[in-house]
């Protein structure tokens, strides 16, 4: 994934939640996006995701030009994935058929190839038993992973994830990042926000640091949280890394 | 139940039945002797015919409201300023005049001398037609507000998720708002059919022979008394206590479900 952003800004009223912000990754599988709550990570990864579009500045994803028209702001989330804290799900429909409406309506399959496909989302992350149930018969972990596979069952280009276990306990938190680190060694690519350094730093191939509508620092994991060169970096790892 | 809440329960439930029988004794002994249900049996025709017309109307705008119910319930959630203002203000005009007055005012100073003939000469009953249109526009109004409550108490994550699913504004709609906003507002719709069909009874000011319209020919033709209003009562009763059923029904069954 080649990501290309420059002179990104969107304000909600009087914030700037991105603040002139540019992004050059050349090349990676999983960029990770740390950093301070209300910094504009959400801010950015929906503008990426192609939810919100940009007051100024141009996104690039693989070479190719972001549009902010309706219909083709549509045509690229169909072809990605979008999965958000929480109730991602439709909570009038299975499980199942949380999977299968989109394949069926968006994507055009028919209806019993849908089920189908569905079936098979379900299966590979081991969530079949849970096929039938409706989302409140599921724990908030289960919850978020039907999400994930209800967003990766028609192959997306990028999945994007913002903060996907922050409304979770660890032990659900663990069986979510377990599911994403599988699918990223399965050779997804992902964009992520997140609080959860350690999975960070053990999944991500890009860590972009966050702050204030502008991106502050951008290297391989490896080095930025052995040494960070930007100070609010410094400060923001040593605080969540203190205990 | 404790052995005092069932005392009182009783005793209450006796003074009631007391109340009650008094009343109809006392009616009956000044009326029940006039009664005279052969003349229901006279005018059965005209009974039938208007109840079944009621239905009719009944089920014509039941139709025709909800068509001007989601009507209005987009017009309020347009994206152009204009259109949600225009729309704003129709519903207040029609949700703070009495329908009496929409029939009347409709009927003879709007529609009539527009569409009476026209109407009238492909051989269709223009009192009929016009009192549908005017019927569903007010109850329309009523429901467009009862809609727009379902669909804005939808959490906004579901319309994020519906969109980032891919679908299109019409598909995030059809396929995730209206089937949960649905469910919560069931039971403020049965209750507006069931007044919509009460209204009807108001379609007899125009002059359509529905069931109120007849019945009361009938009494004042046969002088009737308790013959005349007690099929009446019992007439709207047939048609409102299957919606009230249904809905309760409808109310159950939904509830676990979200």
């Amino acid at each position: 994934m080649k990501l290309e952003v420059t002179q990104l800004t969107k304000c909600y009223g009087k914030t700037r939640a991105a603040d002139g912000l540019s992004l050059s990754v050349g090349a990676a599988r999983v960029l990770v996006l740390i950093g301070p709550s209300g910094g504009g990570k959400s801010t950015l990864l929906r503008l990426l995701g192609g939810l919100e579009t940009a007051d100024e500045g141009i996104i690039e994803i693989n070479g190719q030009r972001l549009s902010t028209e309706d219909s083709a702001l549509q045509a690229y989330r169909r072809k990605n994935g979008f999965l958000f804290q929480q109730f991602n799900l439709f909570p009038h429909l299975t499980a199942r058929h949380n999977i299968a409406l989109p394949l069926e309506k968006v994507h055009g399959h028919p209806p019993a190839e849908a089920l189908v496909l569905a079936e098979q989302a379900l299966d590979r992350f081991g969530l079949l038993d849970h096929a039938d149930k409706l989302p409140a018969q599921l724990s908030g972990g289960q919850q978020q992973r039907v999400g994930i596979a209800r967003a990766v069952a028609h192959q997306p280009e990028v999945l994007f994830l913002d903060e996907p276990t922050s409304a979770l306990d660890p032990e659900m938190t663990a069986e979510v990042l377990e599911l994403i680190q599988e699918l990223a060694e399965a050779g997804q690519d992902i964009i992520l926000s997140t609080h959860e350094m350690g999975f960070a730093r053990a999944v991500a191939d890009q860590v972009a640091f966050v702050a204030a509508g502008k991106i502050e620092e951008l290297s391989p994991p490896a080095g930025l949280f052995a040494a960070p060169k930007s100070a609010l970096c410094q400060r923001f790892l040593s605080r969540v890394m203190r205990y | 139940m404790n052995r005092r809440q069932l005392f009182s329960n009783v005793l209450v439930a006796m003074i009631m039945a007391v109340v009650f029988a008094w009343l109809c004794t006392s009616l009956f002994a000044v009326l029940g002797k006039q009664a005279d249900w052969s003349k229901t049996w006279e005018y059965r025709e005209a009974l039938w015919n208007g109840w079944l017309v009621t239905l009719g109307i009944s089920f014509a705008a039941l139709i025709g409201s909800i068509f001007f119910g989601l009507l209005f319930m987009l017009g309020q959630r347009s994206h152009l300023v204009v259109v949600r203002c225009t729309c704003r203000a129709f519903l207040e005009f029609v949700r703070d005049t009495p329908l009496l007055v929409h029939l009347l005012f409709g009927y003879f100073v709007i529609f009539a001398p527009l569409l009476a003939r026209p109407l009238g000469e492909h051989g269709l009953d223009d009192k009929l037609i016009i009192g549908v249109l005017l019927l569903s526009v007010f109850e329309g109004a009523y429901l467009g507000e009862i809609l727009r409550g379902g669909v804005e108490s939808i959490p906004r994550t579901q319309w994020e998720s519906a969109r980032a699913v891919g679908f299109s504004p019409f598909q995030v709609y059809r396929y995730v708002i209206f089937p949960q906003a649905l469910r919560r507002v069931l039971p403020a719709m049965a209750g507006l059919f069931v007044s919509l069909i009460k209204d009807s009874s108001l379609l007899s000011v125009i002059g359509v022979a529905e069931y109120f319209y007849n019945t009361r020919n009938v009494i004042s033709r046969s002088y009737a008394g308790l013959e005349g209003y007690i099929p009446l009562a019992v007439g709207y009763l047939i048609l409102t206590l299957p919606v009230a059923w249904l809905s309760h029904w409808l109310e159950k069954r939904f509830r676990h479900e979200t």
